[in-house]
Protein backbone atom coordinates (compact mmCIF):
# COMPACT_ATOMS: atom_id res chain seq x y z
CA UNK A 1 0.00 0.00 0.00
CA UNK A 2 2.95 2.34 0.60
CA UNK A 3 3.76 2.45 -3.10
CA UNK A 4 0.19 3.48 -3.93
CA UNK A 5 0.46 6.41 -1.51
CA UNK A 6 3.67 7.69 -3.10
CA UNK A 7 2.05 7.41 -6.49
CA UNK A 8 -1.08 9.27 -5.35
CA UNK A 9 0.99 12.07 -3.84
CA UNK A 10 3.40 12.70 -6.73
CA UNK A 11 2.51 10.61 -9.76
CA UNK A 12 -1.18 11.44 -9.87
CA UNK A 13 -0.83 15.25 -9.81
CA UNK A 14 1.96 15.01 -12.40
CA UNK A 15 -0.23 12.88 -14.65
CA UNK A 16 -3.10 15.34 -14.26
CA UNK A 17 -0.85 18.26 -15.21
CA UNK A 18 0.54 16.38 -18.23
CA UNK A 19 -2.97 15.49 -19.42
CA UNK A 20 -4.24 19.06 -18.98
CA UNK A 21 -1.26 20.55 -20.82
CA UNK A 22 -1.42 18.12 -23.76
CA UNK A 23 -5.20 18.48 -24.12
CA UNK A 24 -5.58 22.20 -23.63
CA UNK A 25 -2.34 23.76 -24.86
CA UNK A 26 -3.31 23.84 -28.57
CA UNK A 27 -6.70 25.36 -27.68
CA UNK A 28 -5.01 27.89 -25.38
CA UNK A 29 -2.42 28.80 -28.02
CA UNK A 30 -5.13 29.20 -30.69
CA UNK A 31 -7.31 31.52 -28.57
CA UNK A 32 -4.44 33.60 -27.16
CA UNK A 33 -2.86 34.04 -30.61
CA UNK A 34 -6.23 35.16 -31.93
CA UNK A 35 -6.41 37.79 -29.19
CA UNK A 36 -2.73 38.84 -29.29
CA UNK A 37 -2.36 42.06 -31.32
CA UNK A 38 1.27 41.13 -32.10
CA UNK A 39 0.58 37.48 -32.87
CA UNK A 40 3.49 36.74 -35.20
CA UNK A 41 6.26 38.21 -33.06
CA UNK A 42 4.96 36.38 -30.01
CA UNK A 43 7.59 33.64 -30.16
CA UNK A 44 7.47 31.38 -27.14
CA UNK A 45 5.81 33.87 -24.77
CA UNK A 46 3.20 31.97 -22.82
CA UNK A 47 1.05 35.06 -22.21
CA UNK A 48 -0.23 37.18 -25.09
CA UNK A 49 1.30 40.67 -25.31
CA UNK A 50 -2.16 42.20 -24.96
CA UNK A 51 -5.83 41.57 -25.66
CA UNK A 52 -7.43 42.94 -28.80
CA UNK A 53 -10.12 41.92 -31.23
CA UNK A 54 -8.36 43.36 -34.25
CA UNK A 55 -7.79 39.94 -35.87
CA UNK A 56 -11.48 39.13 -35.53
CA UNK A 57 -12.40 42.46 -37.08
CA UNK A 58 -9.87 41.81 -39.86
CA UNK A 59 -11.30 38.42 -40.88
CA UNK A 60 -14.79 39.89 -41.21
CA UNK A 61 -13.78 43.18 -42.87
CA UNK A 62 -11.05 41.96 -45.21
CA UNK A 63 -11.26 38.17 -44.99
CA UNK A 64 -14.90 37.89 -46.05
CA UNK A 65 -15.44 35.38 -43.29
CA UNK A 66 -19.08 36.25 -42.54
CA UNK A 67 -20.48 34.70 -45.75
CA UNK A 68 -18.32 31.59 -45.21
CA UNK A 69 -19.81 31.09 -41.76
CA UNK A 70 -23.29 31.66 -43.18
CA UNK A 71 -22.68 29.02 -45.89
CA UNK A 72 -21.55 26.55 -43.23
CA UNK A 73 -24.68 27.27 -41.19
CA UNK A 74 -26.97 26.79 -44.20
CA UNK A 75 -25.34 23.51 -45.19
CA UNK A 76 -25.38 22.32 -41.58
CA UNK A 77 -29.07 23.07 -41.02
CA UNK A 78 -30.05 21.57 -44.37
CA UNK A 79 -28.17 18.43 -43.39
CA UNK A 80 -29.76 18.00 -39.96
CA UNK A 81 -33.34 18.55 -41.13
CA UNK A 82 -33.23 16.01 -43.95
CA UNK A 83 -30.80 13.53 -42.40
CA UNK A 84 -32.71 13.59 -39.09
CA UNK A 85 -36.01 12.85 -40.77
CA UNK A 86 -34.69 10.08 -43.05
CA UNK A 87 -32.72 8.52 -40.20
CA UNK A 88 -35.77 8.55 -37.91
CA UNK A 89 -37.89 6.71 -40.50
CA UNK A 90 -35.15 4.15 -41.06
CA UNK A 91 -34.50 3.75 -37.34
CA UNK A 92 -38.20 3.06 -36.66
CA UNK A 93 -38.18 0.47 -39.43
CA UNK A 94 -35.22 -1.48 -38.07
CA UNK A 95 -36.07 -1.09 -34.39
CA UNK A 96 -39.84 -1.71 -34.56
CA UNK A 97 -40.37 -4.25 -37.30
CA UNK A 98 -39.07 -7.76 -37.84
CA UNK A 99 -38.76 -8.27 -41.57
CA UNK A 100 -36.68 -10.19 -44.09
CA UNK A 101 -33.26 -8.67 -44.86
CA UNK A 102 -33.38 -6.59 -41.66
CA UNK A 103 -29.93 -7.78 -40.63
CA UNK A 104 -28.67 -7.24 -44.18
CA UNK A 105 -29.84 -3.63 -44.03
CA UNK A 106 -28.06 -3.11 -40.71
CA UNK A 107 -24.82 -4.60 -42.04
CA UNK A 108 -25.09 -2.45 -45.15
CA UNK A 109 -25.42 0.66 -42.97
CA UNK A 110 -22.37 -0.42 -40.98
CA UNK A 111 -20.29 -1.07 -44.10
CA UNK A 112 -21.04 2.21 -45.86
CA UNK A 113 -19.88 3.96 -42.71
CA UNK A 114 -16.38 2.58 -43.33
CA UNK A 115 -16.10 3.69 -46.95
CA UNK A 116 -13.16 6.11 -47.22
CA UNK A 117 -14.25 9.57 -48.32
CA UNK A 118 -11.09 9.87 -50.40
CA UNK A 119 -12.44 7.08 -52.62
CA UNK A 120 -15.84 8.73 -52.99
CA UNK A 121 -14.59 12.21 -53.72
CA UNK A 122 -13.49 11.38 -57.29
CA UNK A 123 -16.73 9.79 -58.58
CA UNK A 124 -18.91 12.24 -56.62
CA UNK A 125 -16.98 15.17 -58.07
CA UNK A 126 -17.59 13.87 -61.62
CA UNK A 127 -21.24 13.12 -60.80
CA UNK A 128 -21.81 16.57 -59.33
CA UNK A 129 -20.13 18.15 -62.33
CA UNK A 130 -22.41 16.25 -64.71
CA UNK A 131 -25.49 17.39 -62.79
CA UNK A 132 -24.13 20.94 -62.56
CA UNK A 133 -24.06 20.77 -58.77
CA UNK A 134 -20.48 21.93 -58.22
CA UNK A 135 -20.26 25.27 -56.44
CA UNK A 136 -23.72 24.59 -55.12
CA UNK A 137 -24.60 24.52 -51.44
CA UNK A 138 -27.41 22.13 -52.33
CA UNK A 139 -25.00 19.61 -53.87
CA UNK A 140 -22.75 19.77 -50.83
CA UNK A 141 -25.71 19.38 -48.46
CA UNK A 142 -26.88 16.26 -50.30
CA UNK A 143 -23.44 14.68 -49.83
CA UNK A 144 -23.39 15.58 -46.11
CA UNK A 145 -26.84 14.05 -45.66
CA UNK A 146 -25.48 10.77 -47.01
CA UNK A 147 -22.35 11.01 -44.85
CA UNK A 148 -24.26 11.55 -41.62
CA UNK A 149 -27.06 9.04 -42.28
CA UNK A 150 -25.34 5.77 -41.22
CA UNK A 151 -24.33 7.10 -37.81
CA UNK A 152 -27.70 8.81 -37.33
CA UNK A 153 -29.62 5.61 -38.15
CA UNK A 154 -27.39 3.59 -35.87
CA UNK A 155 -27.84 5.98 -32.92
CA UNK A 156 -31.55 6.65 -33.35
CA UNK A 157 -32.22 2.93 -33.59
CA UNK A 158 -31.09 2.68 -29.96
CA UNK A 159 -33.37 5.53 -28.89
CA UNK A 160 -36.42 4.12 -30.68
CA UNK A 161 -35.79 0.71 -29.12
CA UNK A 162 -36.00 2.22 -25.61
CA UNK A 163 -39.56 3.49 -26.16
CA UNK A 164 -41.79 0.80 -24.62
CA UNK A 165 -44.02 -1.01 -27.11
CA UNK A 166 -46.92 -0.64 -24.63
CA UNK A 167 -47.03 3.11 -25.28
CA UNK A 168 -47.69 2.47 -28.95
CA UNK A 169 -50.20 -0.28 -28.24
CA UNK A 170 -52.12 2.00 -25.91
CA UNK A 171 -52.27 4.60 -28.67
CA UNK A 172 -53.60 2.02 -31.11
CA UNK A 173 -56.31 0.98 -28.65
CA UNK A 174 -57.34 4.62 -28.40
CA UNK A 175 -57.91 4.52 -32.14
CA UNK A 176 -54.73 6.25 -33.25
CA UNK A 177 -53.78 5.68 -36.88
CA UNK A 178 -50.19 4.64 -37.60
CA UNK A 179 -48.98 7.98 -39.01
CA UNK A 180 -50.70 9.82 -36.18
CA UNK A 181 -49.00 7.54 -33.65
CA UNK A 182 -45.68 8.25 -35.32
CA UNK A 183 -45.97 12.02 -35.05
CA UNK A 184 -47.76 12.49 -31.74
CA UNK A 185 -46.51 9.53 -29.67
CA UNK A 186 -43.18 8.28 -30.97
CA UNK A 187 -41.63 11.57 -32.12
CA UNK A 188 -41.87 13.38 -28.76
CA UNK A 189 -40.44 10.34 -26.97
CA UNK A 190 -37.36 10.05 -29.19
CA UNK A 191 -36.86 13.84 -29.33
CA UNK A 192 -33.71 13.74 -27.13
CA UNK A 193 -32.14 11.20 -29.47
CA UNK A 194 -33.14 13.27 -32.46
CA UNK A 195 -31.48 16.33 -30.92
CA UNK A 196 -28.27 14.38 -30.25
CA UNK A 197 -28.06 12.93 -33.77
CA UNK A 198 -28.88 16.32 -35.29
CA UNK A 199 -26.02 17.95 -33.47
CA UNK A 200 -23.65 15.22 -34.61
CA UNK A 201 -24.86 15.59 -38.18
CA UNK A 202 -24.39 19.34 -37.87
CA UNK A 203 -20.81 18.90 -36.64
CA UNK A 204 -20.06 16.49 -39.51
CA UNK A 205 -21.16 19.14 -41.99
CA UNK A 206 -19.53 21.98 -40.04
CA UNK A 207 -16.10 20.29 -39.85
CA UNK A 208 -15.96 18.62 -43.25
CA UNK A 209 -13.13 19.74 -45.47
CA UNK A 210 -12.41 17.34 -48.38
CA UNK A 211 -15.72 17.60 -50.23
CA UNK A 212 -16.21 21.29 -49.53
CA UNK A 213 -12.69 22.01 -50.75
CA UNK A 214 -13.11 19.93 -53.92
CA UNK A 215 -16.63 20.98 -54.89
CA UNK A 216 -16.58 24.68 -54.03
CA UNK A 217 -14.29 26.46 -56.45
CA UNK A 218 -16.11 29.79 -56.40
CA UNK A 219 -15.10 31.69 -53.27
CA UNK A 220 -18.66 32.95 -52.70
CA UNK A 221 -19.66 29.34 -51.99
CA UNK A 222 -16.83 28.47 -49.56
CA UNK A 223 -17.73 26.99 -46.20
CA UNK A 224 -15.82 28.24 -43.16
CA UNK A 225 -13.33 25.33 -43.19
CA UNK A 226 -12.44 26.02 -46.84
CA UNK A 227 -12.50 29.79 -46.41
CA UNK A 228 -9.88 29.31 -43.74
CA UNK A 229 -7.68 27.32 -46.12
CA UNK A 230 -7.76 29.99 -48.81
CA UNK A 231 -7.04 32.60 -46.19
CA UNK A 232 -4.01 30.69 -44.99
CA UNK A 233 -2.64 30.18 -48.51
CA UNK A 234 -2.71 33.86 -49.33
CA UNK A 235 -1.00 35.17 -46.20
CA UNK A 236 1.03 32.31 -44.88
CA UNK A 237 2.35 34.35 -41.97
CA UNK A 238 -0.91 36.05 -40.89
CA UNK A 239 -1.31 33.75 -37.91
CA UNK A 240 -3.45 36.19 -35.93
CA UNK A 241 -6.35 36.19 -38.42
CA UNK A 242 -5.98 32.44 -39.12
CA UNK A 243 -6.20 31.66 -35.40
CA UNK A 244 -9.12 34.10 -34.96
CA UNK A 245 -11.05 32.30 -37.71
CA UNK A 246 -10.05 28.90 -36.28
CA UNK A 247 -11.37 29.99 -32.88
CA UNK A 248 -14.73 30.93 -34.40
CA UNK A 249 -14.99 27.54 -36.12
CA UNK A 250 -13.96 25.59 -33.02
CA UNK A 251 -16.00 27.44 -30.39
CA UNK A 252 -19.50 26.11 -31.24
CA UNK A 253 -18.25 22.51 -31.34
CA UNK A 254 -16.36 22.95 -28.09
CA UNK A 255 -19.39 24.34 -26.26
CA UNK A 256 -21.49 21.41 -27.49
CA UNK A 257 -18.97 18.76 -26.45
CA UNK A 258 -18.63 20.18 -22.98
CA UNK A 259 -22.42 20.31 -22.55
CA UNK A 260 -23.05 16.73 -23.67
CA UNK A 261 -19.97 15.09 -22.19
CA UNK A 262 -21.82 12.92 -19.69
CA UNK A 263 -24.38 11.61 -22.16
CA UNK A 264 -21.67 11.06 -24.74
CA UNK A 265 -19.73 8.79 -22.41
CA UNK A 266 -22.60 6.45 -21.61
CA UNK A 267 -23.76 6.44 -25.22
CA UNK A 268 -20.31 5.50 -26.50
CA UNK A 269 -19.94 2.69 -24.01
CA UNK A 270 -23.33 1.25 -24.93
CA UNK A 271 -22.49 1.58 -28.61
CA UNK A 272 -19.11 -0.07 -28.22
CA UNK A 273 -20.44 -3.06 -26.32
CA UNK A 274 -23.72 -3.57 -28.15
CA UNK A 275 -22.51 -2.49 -31.57
CA UNK B 1 -59.78 -4.95 -45.02
CA UNK B 2 -58.99 -8.47 -46.10
CA UNK B 3 -56.35 -10.47 -44.23
CA UNK B 4 -54.24 -10.57 -47.38
CA UNK B 5 -54.25 -6.84 -47.77
CA UNK B 6 -53.43 -6.31 -44.12
CA UNK B 7 -50.44 -8.64 -44.44
CA UNK B 8 -49.25 -6.79 -47.50
CA UNK B 9 -49.40 -3.47 -45.66
CA UNK B 10 -47.46 -4.79 -42.69
CA UNK B 11 -44.78 -6.22 -44.97
CA UNK B 12 -44.52 -2.98 -46.92
CA UNK B 13 -44.47 -0.66 -43.92
CA UNK B 14 -40.80 -1.05 -42.87
CA UNK B 15 -39.71 -0.79 -46.50
CA UNK B 16 -41.68 2.41 -47.03
CA UNK B 17 -39.87 3.86 -44.01
CA UNK B 18 -36.48 2.59 -45.14
CA UNK B 19 -36.66 3.55 -48.81
CA UNK B 20 -35.69 7.25 -48.56
CA UNK B 21 -32.59 6.53 -46.48
CA UNK B 22 -31.57 3.56 -48.62
CA UNK B 23 -31.98 5.58 -51.83
CA UNK B 24 -29.68 8.29 -50.47
CA UNK B 25 -27.09 5.76 -49.25
CA UNK B 26 -27.20 3.83 -52.51
CA UNK B 27 -27.00 6.90 -54.72
CA UNK B 28 -24.32 8.81 -52.84
CA UNK B 29 -22.21 6.16 -51.14
CA UNK B 30 -22.66 2.79 -52.86
CA UNK B 31 -22.99 3.90 -56.48
CA UNK B 32 -19.91 6.16 -56.29
CA UNK B 33 -18.05 3.22 -54.80
CA UNK B 34 -18.99 1.15 -57.86
CA UNK B 35 -18.07 4.11 -60.06
CA UNK B 36 -14.62 4.47 -58.55
CA UNK B 37 -13.91 0.81 -59.30
CA UNK B 38 -15.14 1.27 -62.89
CA UNK B 39 -13.08 4.45 -63.23
CA UNK B 40 -9.96 2.62 -62.14
CA UNK B 41 -10.26 0.49 -65.30
CA UNK B 42 -10.75 3.51 -67.54
CA UNK B 43 -9.05 6.59 -68.89
CA UNK B 44 -11.30 9.53 -68.23
CA UNK B 45 -10.94 12.64 -70.36
CA UNK B 46 -12.80 15.82 -69.56
CA UNK B 47 -14.53 17.15 -72.67
CA UNK B 48 -16.99 20.02 -73.07
CA UNK B 49 -19.89 19.51 -70.71
CA UNK B 50 -18.97 15.98 -69.68
CA UNK B 51 -16.41 13.23 -69.66
CA UNK B 52 -15.37 10.53 -72.08
CA UNK B 53 -14.23 7.23 -70.63
CA UNK B 54 -12.08 4.69 -72.48
CA UNK B 55 -11.69 1.19 -71.11
CA UNK B 56 -8.03 0.44 -70.40
CA UNK B 57 -8.22 -2.81 -68.46
CA UNK B 58 -5.82 -3.30 -65.59
CA UNK B 59 -3.21 -0.89 -66.93
CA UNK B 60 -3.69 1.57 -64.05
CA UNK B 61 -3.16 -1.17 -61.51
CA UNK B 62 -0.11 -2.40 -63.37
CA UNK B 63 1.30 1.11 -63.31
CA UNK B 64 0.35 1.58 -59.67
CA UNK B 65 2.09 -1.59 -58.52
CA UNK B 66 5.11 -1.03 -60.75
CA UNK B 67 5.69 2.45 -59.32
CA UNK B 68 8.56 2.31 -56.79
CA UNK B 69 6.97 5.29 -55.01
CA UNK B 70 4.13 3.00 -53.88
CA UNK B 71 6.51 0.56 -52.17
CA UNK B 72 9.18 3.01 -51.01
CA UNK B 73 7.10 5.99 -49.94
CA UNK B 74 3.32 5.77 -50.03
CA UNK B 75 2.59 2.38 -48.47
CA UNK B 76 5.24 2.68 -45.74
CA UNK B 77 3.99 6.20 -44.96
CA UNK B 78 0.38 4.99 -44.77
CA UNK B 79 1.02 1.84 -42.74
CA UNK B 80 3.76 3.03 -40.38
CA UNK B 81 1.99 6.33 -39.72
CA UNK B 82 -1.36 4.63 -39.08
CA UNK B 83 0.24 2.01 -36.83
CA UNK B 84 2.07 4.65 -34.79
CA UNK B 85 -1.10 6.73 -34.48
CA UNK B 86 -3.27 3.79 -33.43
CA UNK B 87 -0.72 2.51 -30.91
CA UNK B 88 -0.22 5.93 -29.32
CA UNK B 89 -3.92 6.84 -29.44
CA UNK B 90 -5.03 3.65 -27.69
CA UNK B 91 -2.16 3.71 -25.16
CA UNK B 92 -2.65 7.37 -24.28
CA UNK B 93 -6.45 7.06 -24.28
CA UNK B 94 -6.26 4.09 -21.93
CA UNK B 95 -3.81 5.87 -19.60
CA UNK B 96 -6.11 8.89 -19.54
CA UNK B 97 -9.10 6.65 -18.75
CA UNK B 98 -7.22 4.93 -15.89
CA UNK B 99 -6.26 8.35 -14.57
CA UNK B 100 -9.83 9.67 -14.77
CA UNK B 101 -11.04 6.58 -12.92
CA UNK B 102 -8.70 7.28 -10.00
CA UNK B 103 -9.60 10.95 -9.66
CA UNK B 104 -12.17 12.45 -7.33
CA UNK B 105 -15.31 14.01 -8.82
CA UNK B 106 -13.87 17.55 -9.00
CA UNK B 107 -10.67 16.72 -10.87
CA UNK B 108 -12.46 14.18 -13.00
CA UNK B 109 -14.77 16.90 -14.34
CA UNK B 110 -11.80 19.25 -14.95
CA UNK B 111 -9.80 16.58 -16.79
CA UNK B 112 -12.66 15.19 -18.84
CA UNK B 113 -13.62 18.73 -19.89
CA UNK B 114 -10.03 19.28 -21.06
CA UNK B 115 -10.19 16.02 -23.01
CA UNK B 116 -13.46 17.14 -24.59
CA UNK B 117 -11.78 20.36 -25.69
CA UNK B 118 -9.09 18.37 -27.50
CA UNK B 119 -11.77 16.28 -29.15
CA UNK B 120 -13.86 19.26 -30.19
CA UNK B 121 -11.13 20.85 -32.27
CA UNK B 122 -12.07 20.24 -35.91
CA UNK B 123 -9.36 18.53 -37.99
CA UNK B 124 -8.86 21.68 -40.05
CA UNK B 125 -8.37 24.15 -37.20
CA UNK B 126 -6.48 21.61 -35.09
CA UNK B 127 -4.03 21.10 -37.94
CA UNK B 128 -3.48 24.84 -38.31
CA UNK B 129 -2.67 25.16 -34.63
CA UNK B 130 0.00 22.43 -34.86
CA UNK B 131 1.43 24.02 -38.01
CA UNK B 132 1.56 27.33 -36.18
CA UNK B 133 3.24 25.78 -33.13
CA UNK B 134 5.95 24.16 -35.27
CA UNK B 135 6.17 26.81 -37.97
CA UNK B 136 9.80 27.62 -38.90
CA UNK B 137 11.39 30.68 -37.26
CA UNK B 138 8.26 32.20 -35.66
CA UNK B 139 6.47 29.13 -34.25
CA UNK B 140 6.40 28.58 -30.48
CA UNK B 141 8.11 25.16 -30.63
CA UNK B 142 10.81 26.45 -33.00
CA UNK B 143 11.50 29.34 -30.62
CA UNK B 144 11.56 27.03 -27.65
CA UNK B 145 13.88 24.48 -29.27
CA UNK B 146 16.04 27.34 -30.54
CA UNK B 147 16.43 28.89 -27.10
CA UNK B 148 17.52 25.51 -25.76
CA UNK B 149 20.14 25.40 -28.50
CA UNK B 150 18.65 22.28 -30.08
CA UNK B 151 18.00 23.84 -33.49
CA UNK B 152 18.63 27.03 -35.36
CA UNK B 153 15.08 28.33 -35.73
CA UNK B 154 15.91 30.33 -38.84
CA UNK B 155 17.23 27.39 -40.86
CA UNK B 156 15.25 24.46 -39.45
CA UNK B 157 12.04 23.54 -41.23
CA UNK B 158 10.34 20.63 -39.46
CA UNK B 159 7.97 20.11 -42.37
CA UNK B 160 10.48 19.32 -45.11
CA UNK B 161 11.87 16.24 -43.40
CA UNK B 162 9.73 13.11 -43.75
CA UNK B 163 10.27 11.92 -40.18
CA UNK B 164 9.60 15.20 -38.40
CA UNK B 165 6.66 15.92 -40.76
CA UNK B 166 5.00 12.68 -39.72
CA UNK B 167 5.97 13.18 -36.08
CA UNK B 168 3.97 16.43 -36.07
CA UNK B 169 1.12 14.77 -37.97
CA UNK B 170 1.12 11.96 -35.39
CA UNK B 171 0.90 14.39 -32.47
CA UNK B 172 -1.98 16.11 -34.27
CA UNK B 173 -3.89 12.89 -34.97
CA UNK B 174 -3.28 11.46 -31.49
CA UNK B 175 -4.39 14.73 -29.85
CA UNK B 176 -7.63 14.60 -31.84
CA UNK B 177 -8.16 10.84 -31.44
CA UNK B 178 -7.25 9.90 -27.87
CA UNK B 179 -10.34 11.52 -26.27
CA UNK B 180 -12.66 9.03 -27.99
CA UNK B 181 -10.59 6.14 -26.62
CA UNK B 182 -10.32 7.72 -23.15
CA UNK B 183 -14.05 8.37 -22.77
CA UNK B 184 -15.07 4.98 -24.17
CA UNK B 185 -12.57 3.01 -22.08
CA UNK B 186 -13.52 5.00 -18.96
CA UNK B 187 -17.18 4.13 -19.49
CA UNK B 188 -16.09 0.49 -19.70
CA UNK B 189 -13.87 0.73 -16.61
CA UNK B 190 -16.78 2.04 -14.57
CA UNK B 191 -18.75 -1.14 -15.29
CA UNK B 192 -16.08 -3.43 -13.77
CA UNK B 193 -17.18 -4.53 -10.28
CA UNK B 194 -14.85 -3.31 -7.51
CA UNK B 195 -14.91 -6.78 -5.94
CA UNK B 196 -12.79 -8.12 -8.80
CA UNK B 197 -9.97 -5.70 -7.90
CA UNK B 198 -10.34 -6.36 -4.18
CA UNK B 199 -10.05 -10.08 -4.85
CA UNK B 200 -6.97 -9.40 -6.97
CA UNK B 201 -5.38 -7.33 -4.17
CA UNK B 202 -6.01 -10.10 -1.65
CA UNK B 203 -4.32 -12.54 -4.02
CA UNK B 204 -1.32 -10.19 -4.03
CA UNK B 205 -1.59 -8.92 -7.62
CA UNK B 206 0.22 -5.63 -8.21
CA UNK B 207 -1.24 -2.78 -10.28
CA UNK B 208 0.37 -4.03 -13.51
CA UNK B 209 -0.96 -7.58 -13.00
CA UNK B 210 -4.41 -6.29 -12.03
CA UNK B 211 -4.53 -4.27 -15.27
CA UNK B 212 -3.58 -7.19 -17.54
CA UNK B 213 -5.40 -9.95 -15.64
CA UNK B 214 -8.62 -8.13 -14.67
CA UNK B 215 -9.15 -4.87 -16.58
CA UNK B 216 -8.11 -5.95 -20.07
CA UNK B 217 -10.01 -9.27 -20.23
CA UNK B 218 -13.17 -7.76 -18.70
CA UNK B 219 -13.51 -4.90 -21.18
CA UNK B 220 -11.86 -6.67 -24.11
CA UNK B 221 -14.73 -5.84 -26.51
CA UNK B 222 -14.24 -2.12 -25.84
CA UNK B 223 -10.51 -2.34 -26.52
CA UNK B 224 -11.19 -4.24 -29.73
CA UNK B 225 -13.69 -1.70 -30.99
CA UNK B 226 -11.62 1.39 -30.19
CA UNK B 227 -8.53 -0.20 -31.77
CA UNK B 228 -10.31 -1.21 -34.96
CA UNK B 229 -12.12 2.12 -35.31
CA UNK B 230 -8.88 4.04 -34.75
CA UNK B 231 -7.18 1.85 -37.35
CA UNK B 232 -9.88 2.64 -39.92
CA UNK B 233 -9.67 6.37 -39.17
CA UNK B 234 -5.89 6.56 -39.18
CA UNK B 235 -5.42 4.70 -42.47
CA UNK B 236 -7.49 7.32 -44.26
CA UNK B 237 -6.10 10.46 -42.61
CA UNK B 238 -6.29 13.10 -45.30
CA UNK B 239 -7.03 16.61 -44.07
CA UNK B 240 -4.21 16.63 -41.52
CA UNK B 241 -1.57 15.62 -44.10
CA UNK B 242 -2.96 17.65 -47.00
CA UNK B 243 -3.05 20.92 -45.07
CA UNK B 244 0.48 20.68 -43.66
CA UNK B 245 3.20 22.50 -45.62
CA UNK B 246 4.23 20.24 -48.51
CA UNK B 247 1.36 17.84 -47.83
CA UNK B 248 -0.73 18.95 -50.78
CA UNK B 249 1.75 17.67 -53.33
CA UNK B 250 4.96 19.68 -53.28
CA UNK B 251 6.74 17.14 -51.09
CA UNK B 252 6.46 13.62 -52.52
CA UNK B 253 8.12 12.14 -49.43
CA UNK B 254 4.99 12.67 -47.35
CA UNK B 255 2.31 11.18 -49.61
CA UNK B 256 -0.01 8.64 -48.07
CA UNK B 257 -2.57 6.67 -50.09
CA UNK B 258 -5.37 9.18 -49.64
CA UNK B 259 -3.28 12.21 -50.56
CA UNK B 260 -1.64 10.43 -53.50
CA UNK B 261 -5.02 9.41 -54.90
CA UNK B 262 -6.40 12.92 -54.50
CA UNK B 263 -3.27 14.47 -55.99
CA UNK B 264 -3.45 12.27 -59.10
CA UNK B 265 -7.15 12.85 -59.68
CA UNK B 266 -7.40 16.57 -59.05
CA UNK B 267 -3.93 18.06 -59.55
CA UNK B 268 -2.87 15.89 -62.48
CA UNK B 269 -6.42 15.31 -63.84
CA UNK B 270 -5.64 11.59 -63.99
CA UNK B 271 -8.92 10.30 -62.60
CA UNK B 272 -8.16 6.69 -63.60
CA UNK B 273 -4.91 6.51 -61.61
CA UNK B 274 -6.51 8.41 -58.73
CA UNK B 275 -9.37 5.91 -58.73
CA UNK B 276 -7.00 2.90 -58.79
CA UNK B 277 -5.11 4.32 -55.80
CA UNK B 278 -8.41 4.98 -54.02
CA UNK B 279 -9.53 1.40 -54.70
CA UNK B 280 -6.33 0.10 -53.10
CA UNK B 281 -7.04 2.22 -50.00
CA UNK B 282 -10.64 0.99 -49.95
CA UNK B 283 -9.55 -2.65 -50.15
CA UNK B 284 -7.20 -2.11 -47.21
CA UNK B 285 -10.03 -0.57 -45.19
CA UNK B 286 -12.45 -3.27 -46.28
CA UNK B 287 -10.13 -5.92 -44.85
CA UNK B 288 -10.12 -4.03 -41.53
CA UNK B 289 -13.91 -3.57 -41.67
CA UNK B 290 -14.44 -7.31 -42.10
CA UNK B 291 -12.47 -7.86 -38.89
CA UNK B 292 -14.58 -5.13 -37.20
CA UNK B 293 -17.92 -6.65 -38.22
CA UNK B 294 -16.88 -10.19 -37.30
CA UNK B 295 -15.78 -8.93 -33.89
CA UNK B 296 -19.07 -7.12 -33.35
CA UNK B 297 -21.08 -10.16 -34.31
CA UNK B 298 -19.06 -12.37 -32.04
CA UNK B 299 -19.50 -10.02 -29.10
CA UNK B 300 -23.22 -9.37 -29.41
CA UNK B 301 -25.82 -12.04 -30.01
CA UNK B 302 -28.49 -9.74 -31.30
CA UNK B 303 -27.81 -6.93 -33.71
Amino acid sequence: MKRTTTFSRIGLPLAVVALLVFSLFPVYWMVTTALDPNAVTRGADLLPSGISFKHFRYIFDQGNFGPFLLNSLLVGFGTIVVAGLLALFAAVAVARFRFRFRTSVLILVLIVQMVPLEALVIPLFLQMRDYDLLNSLLGLTVVYIALSLPFAIWTLRGFVATVPKEVEEAAYLDGCSWPRMFWSVLLPLVAPGLVATSVFAFITAWNEFVFAYTFMKDSSQYTAAVGLFQFFGENSTAWGPVMAASTLITLPVLVFFVIVQRRLASGLAAGAVKG
Amino acid sequence: MTARRRRLISTARPWVLLTPALVVLAGLLLWPLVKVVLLSFQDYQVKFGGGVATFTGISHYRELFADPRLWKTVLPNTVVFATACVGLTVALGTLAALLLQRLGPFWRVICSTAIMAAWAMPAVTGTYVWIWLFSPSDGMMSHFAGSLGLIDPDTTNWFTDRLSFFAIATVNVVHHGFPFVAITVLAGLLTIPRELYEAGMIDGANAWQRFWKITVPTIRPIFLVVTILSTIWDFKVFTQIYLMPGGSGSNEDVYNLGVWSYQRAFAQNDYGMGAATAVLLTLLLLAITVVYIRTLFKESDEL
